[in-house]
């Protein structure tokens, strides 16, 4: 049940913030600095989505750095950079976290 | 009688409806290839969550927001508290706001609910082919047919792929760490932002400080924390590098 009030208000929410300009709400009622700003959401959102899931793990004791991760999310990072395409990337990225983690299963 | 598609000689000087529509559903076929594996994770996300497959498919029909969908979907299995997922979920999806702002000029007229029903389809693909076709072909008319027709093109390769990552995130083995999948998935949307020193500062400061809040806060709350330190960071660059505010300036002057 918790589960459908949830993604109850994530969907009407998300709709509501959707429509709202396209239904001709005037966007001179916001202050400028709002409208100035809105393009700092997409990297804010995303890099603070990324950085942590590159690069800690969650193990039995708790949130630790993995260095595999680490290194193949750098090396991901460089094929989004030099791709520009996601599938090129998740491909990188997995092949080169299975690398990784494999040669420090070999040194730890 | 069936026109020839083929001789070039043919086509209209006013293209139809249908015709914008056939144009909007191809223009977003390369995109595809980015789309679909995203869908595909955010599947693979909801099976490793426990979710139901009533649950699943009941979020995947009622928004179509893939970022905020599948932090949706992480952080619920986070056993994250429901208002914190809430906000989070809108926090990221507050750029459609921004589209919707650009996009109204070419909806004039419309009706409401058909409206809330663009906005209901909408995806991040379909608002950027739908712009770009308005900004370098402005005669050619019918540009919510081209809107449409790229929307429900998007829209049903991202249900498809949904589905079809639910279905194999049951046969995948466990080994191939899946979970991973999904910050790549966000880091190559993230390239394309990075496009200036108040963007690039913007997202330098989130993830540092994602780093260091999301393990230090409880609940979840370090990546919504970590998100408006980003847009204060990029607010405050701008406010305080000389070429950003220049540059600033300039766009206010051709604003006037």
């Amino acid at each position: 049940m918790r589960y459908y009030v949830i993604i109850f208000w994530v969907a009407l929410g998300s709709l509501l913030i959707k429509s709202i300009f396209l239904c001709g709400f005037s966007s001179r009622r916001l202050p400028r600095w709002i409208m100035n700003n809105l393009d700092l959401i997409p990297p804010a959102v995303l890099a603070a989505l990324v950085a942590p899931a590159l690069v800690y793990a969650k193990t039995p004791q708790g949130v630790e750095i993995s260095l595999p991760q680490l290194f193949a999310g750098a090396g991901a990072f460089a094929v989004a950079l030099y791709g520009k395409n996601v599938f090129l990337t998740i491909l990188g990225g997995m092949l080169l976290l299975g690398l990784f983690s494999r040669l420090s299963g070999l040194f730890g | 009688m069936p026109c020839n598609k083929n001789t070039p000689s043919s086509a209209p000087k006013a293209p139809t409806k249908g015709q914008a529509f056939l144009r909007g559903g191809i223009s977003v076929l390369p995109i595809l290839l980015g789309v679909f594996p995203f869908s595909l994770v955010l599947g693979f996300a909801m099976k490793q969550s426990a979710l139901s497959p009533l649950q699943s498919a009941s979020f995947a029909a009622s928004i179509l927001a893939g970022t905020a969908q599948l932090a949706t979907v992480q952080l619920y299995a986070a056993a994250t508290p429901g208002v914190i997922i809430v906000l989070t979920a809108l926090v990221i999806n507050l750029r459609y706001a921004m589209y919707g702002l650009s996009m109204e000029p070419l909806v004039r007229g419309k009706p409401i609910p058909l409206r809330i029903f663009y906005a209901y389809i909408m995806s991040d693909q379909s608002y950027a082919f739908t712009m770009a076709e308005a900004e370098e072909h402005p005669e050619r008319p019918h540009i919510t047919s081209f809107f449409l027709g790229a929307s429900l093109v998007i829209y049903a390769f991202w249900q498809g792929g949904i589905a079809l990552g639910y279905l194999l995130g049951s046969v995948i083995p466990s080994w191939l760490s899946l979970h991973f999948t999904i910050p790549l998935v966000f880091l190559s949307l993230l390239i394309p932002h990075l496009k200036d020193g108040k963007r690039r500062f913007a997202a330098g400061a989130a993830a540092l400080s994602a780093l260091v809040l999301v393990p230090l806060l409880p609940l979840q709350t370090g990546l919504l924390a970590a998100i408006l330190m980003g847009m204060g960071g990029g607010i405050l660059y701008e406010t305080f590098a000389p070429s950003a505010r220049d540059a600033r300036n300039q766009k206010e002057e051709e604003k006037l």
